[in-house]
C-alpha cells in the first residue's frame, strides 16, 4: 500500500487557522512540537495571544512527548516464533508443512510442479507446459515450485498454440494454476509466473 | 565491542544483509532483526494502537523481510528501507481490519486516589487513543515524526511523499491530536 500524494492533500483542505493577532496556528503548534515553544520571537514575547496559545500547546503536547520518550520493548517469543518459522522452511526446502491441530502434513515441491503443469496444459490455447524447480535444481521439466512454510512460488515455461491472446492466456493460466494447486493441496501460490516461450503453429 | 545507536551504525546493517543474502544468511538475519526487534515492534504498536495486532504485524514483517532482503539495494540505508516496510504493512494491516476503531489494551481504572504511576498510565492511553484515533494517512508522518523523531525529508522519503505534502499531514495530524487531547486533559 502507498501512501502516495491525493486530492486530499489539498493545501485549502483543513486550511490553517489562524490566531487573534494573526499568526499561524499551525506555526505555533509546530514551534511546540519542535520543543522551541521557549524560544520566542520578538511578536511572540509582547503577544498575549501567542504566548497564551504556545502554553496551551506545550501543555496539550507533553504527553505524547512522553510518549515518544518510552521505551518499548519487543516482548519475548514474538520475533522468535517468526524466526524458528523461517529456520524450518529451509530446514525442509523441498517441502510445504502443512499445520493443522491433529499433526503436521509435508507436501513436497514436485507434487505442486506436477499440478501446476498439468493444469496449465488443461487451458485452452497452451500446446505444452513445462515445469522447474525454483530452488534452483535441475528437473526434467521446466514447471518449478518454490515452498516455505504453506505457500509456494511457481513458475510456469509454455508454448502457446498460434493466434492465442496471449497476455489472456497468461491471466486464465495464473488463475487457472492458482485454484488448483490450491485446492488440491492447501498450499497457496503466492506467485505464478508464466513464461509464454514460444507459439506453435 | 563499541556500543553504537542503530541509527548510526549503517555499515554493520548492511554488512548483515550482504551476510543475510548469501549463504548460510539465516544466522546474520536473526541478528539483523535482533538489532531492529525493538523498532519494528514499536512503530506496529503506535500505529495499530494495541499489542495483539502489533505482535501480527511484527512477525510478519520478520517473515515478510527474509524474502524481500534480496531486493533491498542499498539506495537509501536498511533503516529507512525498514521504516518503509513496516508502516507499508501497517497500513495494510489497519485497512484489512474491518473495523477501524482502535482496539486499545486495557488499563487499569483510574480513581480519586490514583497515584502518581497510575495517572501517566491514563494518560499515556489516552495519547494513544488520541494517536489511533487519527486517520491512517495522518496517523503515518505524525508517529515517524513525533514519535520516532525523523526528519521531514527521511518522512517523505519512507512514505513515498512529497516534502509539502508530508509537512501539510503533520499540520493537520497534529491539529487534530491536539483538539482530541483537549478533551482528555
Amino acid at each position: 500500500m502507498s501512501t502516495t500524494d491525493g486530492p486530499r492533500d489539498d493545501p485549502r483542505d483543513d486550511g490553517d487557522a489562524e490566531l487573534a493577532c494573526g499568526r499561524s496556528l499551525d506555526a505555533v503548534i509546530e514551534q511546540v512540537s519542535a520543543g522551541h515553544a521557549a524560544e520566542r520571537d520578538a511578536h511572540q514575547r509582547g503577544c498575549v495571544h501567542c504566548q497564551a496559545a504556545l502554553g496551551e500547546y506545550e501543555r496539550l503536547w507533553t504527553p505524547l512527548r512522553e510518549l515518544a520518550a518510552e521505551k518499548v520493548t519487543a516482548p519475548e517469543g514474538t520475533i522468535d516464533e517468526a524466526l524458528a518459522r523461517i529456520r524450518g522452511a529451509i530446514a525442509e526446502p523441498d517441502y510445504a508443512v502443512l499445520t493443522s491441530v491433529d499433526g503436521v502434513t509435508r507436501v513436497a515441491a514436485r507434487v505442486v510442479v506436477v499440478a501446476a503443469r498439468h493444469t496449465a496444459e488443461a487451458v485452452p490455447g497452451v500446446r505444452v507446459a513445462l515445469s522447474k524447480n525454483l530452488t534452483g535444481r535441475a528437473t526434467d521439466s521446466e514447471v518449478a515450485a518454490g515452498v516455505a512454510g504453506s505457500s509456494a512460488a511457481i513458475e510456469i515455461t509454455l508454448a502457446a498454440d498460434y493466434g492465442q491472446r496471449l497476455h489472456q492466456l497468461g491471466d486464465e493460466v495464473r488463475r487457472s494454476v492458482t485454484e488448483r494447486v490450491r485446492r488440491l493441496t492447501d498450499i497457496e501460490p503466492v506467485e505464478v509466473t508464466v513464461i509464454i516461450d514460444d507459439v506453435l503453429g | 565491542m563499541t556500543e553504537r545507536p542503530d541509527e548510526l551504525d549503517r555499515e554493520a546493517d548492511e554488512w548483515l544483509v550482504r551476510k543475510a543474502t548469501s549463504d548460510g544468511g539465516i544466522d546474520a538475519y536473526e541478528v539483523l532483526i535482533r538489532r531492529h526487534r525493538d523498532r519494528i515492534y514499536r512503530i506496529a504498536l503506535r500505529m495499530t494502537g494495541n499489542t495483539h495486532d502489533a505482535d501480527d504485524v511484527a512477525q510478519d514483517i520478520v517473515l515478510q523481510l527474509w524474502t524481500a532482503l534480496a531486493g533491498f539495494v542499498g539506495d537509501s540505508s536498511f533503516t529507512t528501507w525498514l521504516y518503509r516496510i513496516v508502516v507499508n504493512r501497517c497500513l495494510n494491516h489497519i485497512k484489512r481490519r474491518r473495523n477501524d476503531d482502535p482496539i486499545l489494551d486495557p488499563d487499569v481504572a483510574t480513581s480519586p486516589g490514583a497515584d502518581a504511576q497510575a495517572v501517566a498510565r491514563a494518560r499515556a492511553r489516552a495519547t494513544m487513543a488520541a494517536l489511533t484515533a487519527l486517520p491512517p494517512d495522518l496517523r503515518a508522518p505524525i508517529v515517524l515524526h513525533e514519535i520516532e523523531q525523523l526528519s521531514y525529508q527521511e518522512v517523505a522519503t519512507i512514505l513515498n511523499l512529497s516534502e509539502p505534502t508530508v509537512r501539510g499531514r503533520l499540520h493537520r495530524g497534529r491539529r487534530r491530536l491536539a483538539e482530541a487531547m483537549q478533551e482528555w486533559t
